[in-house]
Order: C-alpha cells, then structure tokens, then sequence
C-alpha cells in the first residue's frame, strides 16, 4: 500500500510545495505575531532584559486556576470521550432501527450552535431559577428548595460537553462505519454482548480517530473565553478569563502572555501522545 | 426556483449589503466602550441626530463591550494604529471608561480638542480634569456621569442596610441573599469592592488623590481577610448585567448595581418595578465615561462637532439625562435648566442629590487601583 | 419464557424511549429556551414562563440603526468565502501530507493546531498591528484571512484525511493508462476525496461564524459580523437580543450543514488526523 501510494504522490520538493501556502499562511498569521507574546512573556514590566518573573508572578497568583483549567478541560474530555463513543457505538450497533435514526437525527444539533451562542443558552437554562429547575420542580422530581444554580464548574463542564460531544461523536460514528464488520458478526455469533464488541473490538479500531477528535476538543476548549466568563463567575476561574483580566484590568501583557505559554504546555502534552501515536500506527 | 439560482442570489444581495456603506458619503467612526445602553444611545439617538444636522455624514457606531475591557479594545486598536505607523486612523470618536482614556492620554494616542469645541467651558467637576490620577484636561469631555448603588426588593428586604456595617451583619443573617460580581466580570463588582476598601482600609483621601505609596497595600490585610469571609456568604453573580438578572430572576434579594442600568431595565420591563435602590455609607464609587477623539483621526473636525453637539445642554437633557437616565456630564446647572423639574426629580428617587454628594466617591488613582484589584486576586479569591 | 422474553423486550423499549426523551431534553431543553427568550417580552421572578410574549426585540434587533441585516449578511459572505480560501489551501496540502514524500509530516500537521491552541486574547492585539501595515484592516479580505487561519486545523486534517482514504491503486491505474499527474489529480483522486474536502467545510464555515474578537481588530469599524453585535449584549446578559441573534446565526450554520450533509461520507471520516 505504501509503496504505491509513494510512485502516485507528488515528489519531495512537489509535496513540500504544495504544503507552502498552507505553512506560510500559519507563519505569517500565527507564528510572527505568537513571537510578540513569547517576547513580551520573557521581557514585559522588566527593564527590557530577558527575565522570568511573569511566570512567577503567574503561577503565584494563578496557581487555583491553572489546576482548575487542567482538571475542567481533562474532566470533560473524559466525558466527551465516553458519550461520544456510546452515541457511535449505538449509531453502529444499534438494533432498533428507528432508535438509530432518532438518535442520528437528534445527537448532531449543538455541533451548528456557536461557543458563544451555547454559553448564553446555558446561563439561562442552567440557572438556579433557569429552565432546568423549573422543570424538575414542576414536574415533582426535585423539591424547589433543592433546586440549585449549576452556574459554576458544573457549568462548565457540561457546556464543553454539550458543545463539543457531537463533534467528535461524528468523527467516530464515522470511524466505526467503515470498519470492518466481519469481526463485529464473529463477535455476535460468539454470543459476546454489544458493550463488550463496543468496547473490545471496535474501539481499539477506531482509537485513532477519537483520540484526533478529542485533541481538537481539548484544544478547543481550553483557548475558550466565552464560556467559562458567562458561565462560572466565581474563582478559580479558566486560565483564559485570567488572560484577558490581566490585559484588561492592568494593561499587563507580560503575565498574560506568560499564562498562555502555560496552556501552551498543556497543549504540547497531548501533542506529545499524538506524535506518539501517530509514530507508532505509521511503524505498524 | 433551483439552488444555483437562490445561491446566485443570497450571494449578491450579500455583496450589496457589504459594499453599501462605503458609497460616497462621509463616514464618522464612533466607538463606544460600556454596556448596551451606552452603544444604543450613541446608536439609536445620537447618530441620527448628529447626521440629521450635517447632511452627507454617516455615523457608524461600534460597540466593544463593557467595562475596561471594552476601552481596552479600542486602546488596542489605536495602538495597533500608532506602532504601525498609521498617518490617518480609522476611529474618529472614542467613548471610553476612566482608567483606559487616561492610560490612552498617557502613550499619546488622544487629540488635544476640548478648547476647540464651545462646550468646553461647560464643564468644571474634578473629574473632567483628572482620570483616577492621570491629567487629561482638555483631552476628554465626560459624557456622563453614573453612580453605583445597592439593589434590593422592598418586599423581601423592607429594612435595607444603611452602611458596610450593617451590611455584613444582614449577609451574616441571610447568607447567599446578597451577590455581586467579584471584580473580573465588570465595574459594578469592582465598584463594591474598593468601597469595601474606603470604609475598611483607612486613608481613603489618599487613595483617591496619592501621592502613591507602594507599602501602603500592606497595611490591608485586615480588610481582605474580612471580605473573604464575607464572601462565605455572597453569591457571585456573571457581570453588571448578570446581578440585575439575579434579582430579576429572584436569585438574589440585594446587590450592587449601576444606576443608570437599572432605571433602564425597569423601564423595560426587565426587572421587578418595584424594585429600589440604596446608596450606602460611608460610600460606593461612580465614573464619568469619556468623549473623546484620536490624536490622528481622519475626520478631526467633524469629531469635535459631534463631541460638541453630543456635550451641548439640550442633548444632555434631552439624551443623557431624560432618556437614559444618566447624571450628566457637564456642570448641572446648565442641563437642569433645560429640563423640566418633574424629569429632574426622577433621577433622584432612590439617592437623592444630598446624598450622592456625601456618599458618591470617585474610583482610586490608578496605581492604587490596580493594588486593590491584584489584593483582592491574592489574598481573597485565590 | 415467552412471558419473560416479552417483558424484557418491554422494558428495553421502554428504557431505550426514556434514554432518547432523556438526550432530547438535554439537547433541545437549553435551545427551547433561548426560543422562549427570544420571543419573550416581560420575564421575571417568580414566573416560569414569560408574562408577555411579542416580538418588540425583534424589531428592536433590526431597526435599520441596528446594522443586523447588515452584519447577517456579512457574516454568511465572509464564512463563504473563508470556507473558498481554506479549502483551495487545504487541498493542495493535505493532498501532499497524504500522498506525498513530505519530512516531519506530523509535526508539520501539528503546527496547524497551534492556532486553535493558543487564547486569541493576547495574540489579536499582534495581528491587527501587521494588518495595518498591510492596510488589510477594515476589509473583508483581512477578516477572511483571520478566520482561514483559524479554521485552516479542521480544513488541513480533514483534507488529509479525505486524500488517505482515496485507493491509490486507482490513481497508480490512471497513471498506468498514460494521465499524467495533473489530469490523474483531477480526474481520480480529486472527485473520489471531494466529499471528505466538503466536510471540513463545515466546521470551516462554524469557526467563522462563530468568531469575534479577530473579526473586531481586523474588521472593525467597517466590517461588522453578527457575532460582534451579539458578543455586546450576551455579555451583558441582554437575553432577549442575545437569543435573537443566536437563533438568527443557528440558521445560516444549519442550512450550510444541511446542504453539505449529503458529502459526509463515513470511510473519509474514519482517516481524519492520520
């Protein structure tokens, strides 16, 4: 297969050709300005020598809010994996036809409804006296005096995966489509239940797919401001909202810069499991 | 009709849309920092009264949100300007809050204007001359004043409180009752606090007009430490906006909240009407925000007549006072003769003027500003 | 026995009806109501639903002051042509990382994260201070530049993807029968990866219409999109012009997905980052 696909493809200089505009576009859209901040994160509120101190100053006032940014974004990608994969695995193993094209129908709507937009609907509906409650009460599930606001972490998390789980549900449904299905008939023939098939013998491979889904979304979502301003006004608070306070409030690039490096390094980790990933598909 | 066709359609229509404002007339770039209201008065009633009284003139109006964030943004977008060694800028009005005009006067990116323009003389307050400790006379001309307060429901809350004090004992009887917006999601949380500071730090004098002492921030711990057990006790709410809704949606019964934006949602039908408002001791802080005009806009002289018809008495009645219920921005006595007594009075229901003239503080110099603000960050939200 | 088996078909159907209500609520509950919002006139406490319904926001959001249509329209210009620009940079590219001898391949499909990784707050103030150098500012074609950078991840990714999953042995046949690399391109591998191409265009076209804060340093004062207007008043907590714009930018977002569904195909999907 390899083989092949090197005497179709475009040679070296060929393929490093076409990726230029692409590259060139990152470079000069992202990367030249990026250096900006990396400078101004080393030098800014110093005498113009090259220094750490907005990362001390970062970590001395923001150290809450880079574990809460860390356990919110992993938090919900863990969430995000698990409904993602059991939204696909019904789409793929499903029995109950109509169940299936409900679901098709149904699991896709939040993927078209921007951050922002999905940040201002769950004020609303998560709110102590929002939509949610109004209905648990009515409808004698919850005590009104028990209702309370989730306008907090909980917020959140569940934006994030209300937003994000259809995206990557999407990646993956389609994953599993096209995956061989003689293993899965071998599977039932063997009398194995559909949760252990979903989880022993198709999720291994489409494991490539979910984790590139769930990169996207981790990545996603920890550059977003949207939410976590509208959503948690309390502290600790998202590292982004930090960001924008320091520029806002104190004109303060330097440790703003300095806690976007931060979350860079939070990138870079799954970064790191990707390359591996990637690597080690590419070796077998 | 077929896809092509409807496609073709949508897609020109589109293009005339786009390309429509920037046929032949002028086109006066306002941008306006602050909340909603502010953006629509500069929308709704000064841009179409502006434009009536100079044919030829579009004015189109940004709004780039409130607090400083918003100035901030367009503090960014004229230093963008400037390090890019732009001779012409494309904003020719600027509304903006205290702190971030002063810091725009400071990197020299505002015209020198206010003798230019014949309103100039009609403003004399403290404020008109100084921005929490930067010198901006003649660079600005306030465009109101507004003033924060404690909210509350009557009906739930009949005996409000009357200072900090008595504050912190009824939020001690009724915990969770009382919210406000910390002081990273607008000034009406930020406002709550450096009162908090007035009252219980000590030397507000200095605060409010230096000199600046950097050790002067260590003596606050105290006062930190008992705001953040008051804030056991306080819901936290998302914005200015954020703790009317509360109190709109019964969330909470009290809260701090600008005046101005809680007459207007009242008018509309946006929070309870029976709803009041209470200055307490030994004061809460308020702030002008600013007209004001880039040092290289391209529309200079049509940017001083707009500062100028924007600033004149009858606007200020008519605009500020009468439909947005703000404080004006000139000298008093040269707006309330051009009103009558009964619109007069409706500005000073809840706070009366007597009132607002002994409990109506200014914000700190910035240097201390930023103290308090980055105290608080350390010593009760982290 | 049949009883027993009766009975647990029974409940799996109504176990599999109450899981389905149960997603429906958690999806359409919160669009529900931000219907209700946007149609709702006089809302407050203790009333579970609004005391008056009308549409005086609604006339209010368009007043011809208001700039709405305008910045509707704007918004599905420049989400339209972000999508033509992405993708003609996409396709060359991820035809190249898919096909082509290309060193440090993941690294460089890494490099395309990098914008959608790091917070825009702090990078936006940058980009505006090249864009006027340019004179890019105020144009569509700078805000169309914005968005494309940001969307380029999900453009390159997807494309990559698509091209992958084209059978090369299909191209090496065409190469065998004498097409060259141009008509081969074209002719095969192009028409057989374009549904997987079309796709990304999706969540190109979601990322434009969703930004903001680029589109304010760039475009601002004279390009305004429908985000920017509402980025003002959801901040603020104006919930009925918040909702109305949200329902008003749901339906460019839906239409375009509706129109490129028919292109999603699951074999491009499943290559998608590899």
């Amino acid at each position: 297969m390899s083989g092949q696909s090197m005497s179709v493809g475009p040679g070296r200089m060929g393929a490093i050709l076409l990726v230029a505009p692409a590259l060139l576009m990152i470079g000069f859209l992202f990367v030249y300005p990026f250096g900006y901040s990396v400078v101004s994160a080393f030098t800014d509120n110093g005498e113009g020598s090259w220094h750490i101190a907005n990362f001390t100053k970062a970590i001395e006032f923001y150290s809450k809010d880079i574990l809460f940014t860390i356990v919110i974004v992993s938090l919900s990608t863990v969430v995000i994996g698990v409904l993602a994969v059991a939204i696909a695995g019904y789409l793929t193993l499903g029995e109950n036809p109509t169940a299936v094209a409900v679901l098709k129908w149904l699991y896709r709507w939040p993927l078209f409804i921007p951050f922002i937009v999905s940040a201002q609907l769950m004020r609303t509906f998560l709110a102590k006296n929002g939509m949610m409650n109004n209905i648990l009460t009515s409808s004698g599930i919850i005590e009104p005096l028990a209702a309370q606001s989730y306008l907090d972490w909980r917020g959140i998390v569940i934006t994030f995966v209300w937003k994000q789980t259809p995206f990557v549900a999407l990646l993956v449904a389609g994953a599993m489509a096209s995956i061989d299905r003689t293993t899965i008939d071998a599977g039932r023939i063997f009398g194995a239940s559909r949760l252990r098939i979903l989880i022993e013998l198709v999720v291994p491979q489409i494991a490539t797919t979910l984790m590139v889904g769930l990169i996207l979304s981790y990545v996603v979502m920890l550059s977003v401001l949207s939410v976590p301003l509208m959503i948690n006004a309390q502290s600790p608070t998202m590292l982004t909202v930090d960001m924008a306070w320091r520029i806002n409030s104190y004109g303060d690039y330097g440790v703003a810069n300095a806690l976007g490096i931060m979350s860079y390094l939070f990138t870079g980790v799954v970064a790191w499991f990707y390359l591996r990933q990637s690597l080690k598909d590419k070796g077998a | 009709m077929t896809l092509k066709s409807v496609l073709t359609g949508a897609i020109s229509s589109a293009v005339i849309a786009v390309a429509l404002p920037a046929s032949a007339e002028t086109q006066l770039n306002v941008m306006t920092g602050g909340s909603q209201n502010m953006v629509e008065y500069v929308t709704d009633y000064l841009g179409p009264l502006f434009e009536e009284k100079y044919p030829g003139v579009k004015v189109r109006v940004t709004g780039t949100g409130p607090g400083d964030a918003g100035s901030q943004k367009i503090l960014e977008k004229l230093e963008a300007q400037s390090a890019a060694g732009k001779e012409q800028w494309d904003i020719d009005v600027i509304v903006a809050a205290q702190k971030k005009t002063g810091e725009m006067k400071e990197k020299g990116l505002l015209a020198d204007f206010r003798n230019n323009i014949e309103t100039g003389k009609l403003v004399t307050r403290a404020t008109a001359e100084n921005a929490l400790g930067v010198y901006v006379g003649g660079y600005v001309m306030p465009m109101f004043h507004s003033q924060t307060a404690i909210a509350y429901n009557p009906a739930l809350v009949p005996n409000p409180p009357e200072s900090y004090d008595e504050l912190r004992a009824w939020v001690e009887k009724y915990p969770k009752q009382f919210g406000y917006n910390g002081i990273k999601n607008g000034m009406s949380g930020v406002a709550f606090v450096t009162g908090w500071m007035y009252t219980y730090a000590g030397d507000t004098k200095t605060l409010q007009s230096g000199p600046y002492d950097p050790a002067k921030k260590d003596t606050w711990a105290q006062a930190y430490a008992d705001l953040k057990a008051f804030n056991e006790n306080v819901t936290f709410t998302p914005g200015n906006a954020g703790t009317l809704d509360m109190l709109n949606r019964g969330e909470i019964v009290m809260g701090p909240v600008w005046v101005d934006m809680f007459y207007s949602w009242q008018g509309d039908g946006r929070i309870p009407p029976n709803l009041k408002l209470k200055l307490i001791a030994p004061g809460m802080p308020g702030q002008p925000y600013y007209y004001a005009t880039p040092a290289k806009a391209a529309n200079k002289d049509l940017a001083e007549k707009f500062i100028e018809l924007a600033t004149s008495p009858a606007v200020q009645a008519e605009g500020i006072v009468n439909r947005f219920n703000w404080y004006p921005g000139i000298d008093a006595d040269h707006v309330k003769a051009a009103l009558d007594e009964e619109v007069w009075t409706k500005l000073f229901t809840d706070v009366t003027p007597l009132e607002l003239a002994q409990k109506g503080k200014p914000f700190p110099i910035g240097p201390y500003f930023d103290d308090i603000k980055e105290g608080y960050e350390k010593q009760v939200s982290n | 026995m049949v009883q027993a088996a009766l009975s647990s078909t029974w409940v799996r159907t109504v176990t599999r009806v109450l899981t389905m209500s149960l997603l429906a609520f958690a999806i359409f509950g919160p669009i529900t109501n931000m219907l209700l919002w946007a149609v709702a006139e006089v809302w407050y406490f203790p009333y579970k639903l609004p005391l008056e319904y009308g549409f005086s926001f609604w006339e209010r959001v368009f007043r011809p002051e208001g700039n709405a249509t305008e910045a509707l329209f704007s918004s599905i210009w420049i989400a339209l042509l972000t999508v033509v620009v992405s993708l003609a940079i996409a396709i060359p590219a991820g035809y190249a990382l898919a096909r082509g001898k290309m060193p440090f391949r993941y690294l460089i499909m890494l490099l395309f994260l990098l914008p959608q990784a790091f917070p825009a707050v702090a990078v936006h103030m940058n980009v505006a201070r090249i864009f006027y150098g340019l004179d890019l500012t105020g144009s569509v074609a700078g805000v169309v530049l914005v968005h494309a950078s940001q969307g380029l991840v999900f453009a390159v990714w997807i494309a990559t993807a698509a091209f992958a999953a084209v059978d090369a042995e299909l191209e090496a046949a065409a190469r065998n029968m004498g097409a060259g690399r141009w008509r081969t391109f074209t002719d095969v591998t192009l028409p057989l990866a374009l549904p997987g191409v079309m796709a990304s265009a999706i969540f190109v076209f979601l990322i434009s219409m969703d930004e903001f804060t680029g589109t304010y340093f760039v475009g601002a004062p004279d390009v305004v999109t429908l985000p920017m207007l509402l980025f003002t008043s959801s901040m603020e907590g104006n919930y009925q012009i918040a909702s109305i714009s949200s329902l008003i930018l749901l339906v460019p977002s839906v239409g375009f997905m509706l129109f490129i569904e028919r292109f999603l195909k699951a074999d491009v999907l499943a290559k998608v980052g590899n």
